[in-house]
């Protein structure tokens, strides 16, 4: 084997499209790139102009699956511009619904897009024949995250209910104890997919590349809907920044290869997502998410990038439990009909979450009517690219000196990539069919 | 329950027609009878509303029926086979025949299915819809809602 291209275009099972090139000419690697053909899409300039109460509705359009991180990241920056304060119920609901969100897109990503991988099938529909309860329990645990992101954000896609100073419309009591006991019976679903992660571990591909871990960080929780910003080296050392200074670690750059923008910190590519959040947060995972993580043998510092999926699984399970908690809380407490919280000032603010793919900055600027200035979005695919190229270029020599086949070169790079469960843009949906009657 | 159920993206153009028709239903508060949803390009939550008390669903999704710009016909599932190469199944490759496909043979209740497809005039990376399809916005609002009245 002297001489290998790999021309994947449009990779599938991931977000949006990306290309995979490869060219090897007698055992050399003259070509290795990861590129990203999207279109600019003009969210800032289109916020522009907008009053602060729209501009969440108009950024949450940026992604149809973390719609309600870029809701939660929009809202957060406008208060911060805007001095608002939210109230300790709406911090909590707002948790509930982030950790909805992260749940339904993990299992989304673990079984419909990486599961086949694992199994030797093209996508999830030749499963239903081999892998029937396994297709039944992923349609199961979707369709909870669904509902349980919709019940708190009026929908998903989109959330209708968040609101900069609050929530416009609350769950009721009765709302909560139905969430609850649909979470309860989900459990031996939850308990199940831990077990078919288990079996399907040793498939993952053994590979390590050593880069920086981003994530948020809280003190007091394993950070998703807030924290500061913090990085994780290869030798363990940590180091945090304010949200306000997210430019400071972003260092936005642009490539000949792709059209998206890359990033760099103190290395030349950083990591987010949920195997950077593990690095970073590890020790304040919920204990039954830390026994799963144990079950798997993962645990801090893990720099293998095909691991990432197999996090997603702890996180959808501290998600679940962690939400068991809060829901609990609030049936304690009661849920109060509390009033937006009105501006104190205008001027300008940055906001991160956590979404599934990782790390989410927002910053807009407002004048004295309330009207946006500016605004700016840096998503976590992109902040990925530079480190999927990074472990092109580490993965492609050692696949080239085990040997390995241009199709197994090939299964290998476009699972690497998948294990980001990148997010690149939006595509089309429309159906191209043919009348048969 | 009636459901009339908005696919797409706002981002690809004339592919937002399907959750732009959603959004008319809501603002103009033309929800009788029926739950105008905004799906997006989450096919799979679909199965959420496939329900044993589920009496209808309405799909409203852009599609190439081979029509004039702007034109729409209203079909079953089984009136049509699906020319999209699916290599993957994601919610940016995969389309609302498919999740169907999926759920039914999963056992899972389906209702009344009928899509009102509307013709593209234009997919491109760029938000907006084109004028053909702007200037018929209403007349596939109420397209919509005169089909889900129908038992």
């Amino acid at each position: 084997m002297t001489n290998i291209h790999i021309d994947v275009h449009h990779l599938t099972r991931v977000e949006g499209h990306g290309n995979i090139h490869v060219d090897i000419k007698n055992k050399k690697v003259e070509k290795c790139e990861w590129r990203v053909p999207e279109a600019p899409r003009f969210f800032e300039s289109m916020v522009r102009g907008r009053h602060y109460s729209e501009v969440a509705r108009v950024v949450s359009r940026i992604c149809g699956i973390c719609s309600i991180g870029h809701t939660l990241a929009s809202v957060k920056a406008t208060e911060t511009a805007l001095g608002i304060e939210i109230t300790p119920q709406t911090k909590k609901l707002r948790r509930l619904l982030k950790h909805a969100e992260n749940f339904d897109s993990h299992v989304l990503h673990v079984y419909f897009l990486v599961a086949p991988d694992l199994l030797g099938a093209p996508s999830v529909f030749p499963l239903v024949a081999t892998h029937g309860e396994v297709v039944a329990r992923a349609l199961r645990l979707k369709r909870l995250g669904h509902e349980w992101g919709s019940m708190l954000g009026g929908r998903t896609t989109h959330p209708t209910t968040v609101l900069p100073g609050g929530f416009s419309k609350f769950p009721t009591i009765d709302e909560l104890k139905a969430l609850k006991e649909k979470m309860l019976a989900a459990v031996p679903d939850l308990l199940e997919t831990v077990k078919t992660v288990q079996a399907l571990a040793p498939k993952v591909p053994i590979f390590s590349n050593p880069t920086e871990y981003m994530a948020l960080h809280s003190n007091d929780e394993y950070a998703l809907y807030d924290g500061d910003i913090q990085t994780v080296m290869p030798d363990g050392k940590k180091e945090t920044w304010k949200v306000s200074d997210y430019k400071k670690v972003t260092n936005e750059y642009v490539v000949p290869a792709s059209t998206a923008k890359y990033s760099k910190n103190k290395m030349a590519s950083y990591a987010v997502g949920a195997l950077a959040r593990l690095n970073n947060n590890f020790a304040q995972l919920h204990p039954e998410a830390k026994k799963i993580a144990e079950l798997y043998g993962l645990k801090p510092l893990n720099s293998n990038p095909y691991m990432n999926s197999v996090a997603q699984i702890i996180e959808a399970a501290h998600s679940f439990h962690e939400s068991l908690a809060i829901i609990d809380d609030l049936l304690k407490t009661g849920i109060n009909d509390e009033e937006l919280v009105k501006p104190a000032r205008f001027g300008t603010g940055a906001g991160a979450t956590e979404v599934p793919r990782g790390i989410l900055f927002h910053e807009y600027s407002y004048d004295k009517d309330g009207i946006c200035t500016d605004g700016n979005c840096i998503i976590p695919t992109n902040q990925n690219h530079a480190n999927i190229q990074r472990d092109f270029d580490k993965l492609v020599p050692e696949l080239l000196s085990a040997n390995k086949t241009e199709k197994e070169m090939t299964l290998a790079l476009e699972m690497l990539v998948r294990s980001y469960d990148p997010c690149i843009s939006c595509s089309t949906h429309y159906l191209d069919i043919t009348f048969i009657k | 329950m009636k459901y009339i159920i908005g696919i797409g993206t706002y981002a690809m153009f004339d592919d937002s027609i399907g959750i732009r028709v959603i959004e008319n239903i809501v603002e103009n508060n033309l929800e009788k009878g029926f739950l105008a949803l905004d799906l997006s390009g989450n096919n799979l939550n679909l199965v959420s509303y496939l329900n044993s008390d589920t009496k209808k669903i309405l799909i409203v999704d852009s599609a190439d029926l081979g029509l004039p710009s702007g034109e729409f016909r209203f079909f079953t599932p089984e009136e049509v086979v699906s020319e999209k190469c699916l290599n993957g199944f994601s919610t940016h490759e995969g389309d609302v025949l498919k999740t169907l496909c999926l759920a039914r043979e999963m056992g899972y209740p389906i209702p009344k299915v009928i899509f009102l497809g509307i013709q593209a005039f234009e997919m491109k990376n760029e938000f907006g819809l084109s004028d053909v399809l702007q200037n018929n916005l209403k007349n596939y609002v109420q397209a919509a809602i005169n089909e889900i009245e129908k038992n």
